[in-house]
């Protein structure tokens, strides 16, 4: 039998493993705190991964 | 209840839906791993993830890099990622996507990009040192664009594809590929499957409704 492929956004992203069990979420969400420097800014968007030096600077990077 | 209290706002946030969620998380992730080398608890983290189940290609790229991740210390990653990407002309791969859609001098990439942004109501910080077509920048601000951030509601899909389209799928694959090319490509290389799957998946995603 032929498998059919989704046609809908949404399922064919779940499909793909996106959203099952939140896969680079049971990398980064495990709920340690980030090892930032004393003074360093951390992004209010809770992220979950290890925010480095460098991921700081990007989100600098990307503030509005 | 005060009057005051009464009319205070309330401020309602609706949740990602999962896939949504677990976009963002692979953009933080590559975004991450390309701004920097891993540290040990980020190879702990992923040396302990579990399996993806679905796409063959993500899913066995991510078993890899899971792997990997166990194997590898924090030294050896932060001396492969120098090797493969720090220093301009000795670098083994470019980590700046001007360099895979061919940088014509008039309208480069890098003025697309701020042009792109500006558009979105986004901006480098003067801070920053590097360039907006660093793909680490690049996965950044479609994380932002996904999951929200920076004070700011997840992008329209329109929007995401847009930028997408425009700044990242031109020179990811390619960028994927020279990561995998690369003659000291160790741990990197695993990280470049696990980066070129989804982006391939995104691909096709924004093809569809």
């Amino acid at each position: 039998m032929k498998t059919m492929k989704p046609t809908n956004r949404r399922n064919f992203l779940l499909a793909a493993g996106l959203g099952g069990a939140g896969v680079a979420a049971a990398v980064v969400a495990k709920g340690r705190k980030p090892e930032a420097k004393a003074g360093a800014k951390l992004s209010s968007q809770p992220s979950g991964y290890h925010a480095s030096e460098h991921i700081l600077k990007y989100y600098k990077t990307t503030e509005v | 209840m005060s009057a005051q209290a009464a009319v205070a706002p309330v401020t309602l946030r609706r949740a990602l839906a999962a896939e949504e969620a677990a976009r963002a998380d692979f953009y933080a992730l590559l975004a991450r791993l390309l701004n920097g080398p891993p540290d040990a608890p980020l190879l702990a983290d992923l040396a302990a993830a579990g399996p993806i189940e679905g796409d063959p290609a993500l899913a066995r790229a991510w078993q890899e890099l899971v792997h990997a991740s166990a194997a590898m210390d924090a030294d050896a990653a932060a001396e492969e990622y120098e090797t493969l990407f720090v220093g301009m002309g000795k670098s083994q791969v470019s980590i700046y996507a001007g360099f895979y859609s061919g940088a014509p001098s008039i309208d480069p990439p890098r003025i697309r990009i701020q042009a792109a942004l500006a558009a979105l109501g986004l901006a480098r910080n003067e801070r920053v040192t590097e360039p907006e077509d660093h793909f680490a920048g690049l996965f950044e601000v479609m994380r932002v664009l996904v999951a929200g951030g920076a004070g700011r509601r997840a992008a329209a899909l329109a929007d995401q594809k847009r930028f997408f389209e425009g700044h990242v799928k031109p020179g990811a694959a390619l960028f994927f590929e020279a990561i995998g090319r690369g003659r000291d490509s160790n741990y990197y290389r695993h990280v470049a499957a696990v980066g070129a799957a989804f982006v391939c998946l995104e691909s096709e995603s924004f093809l569809l409704d």
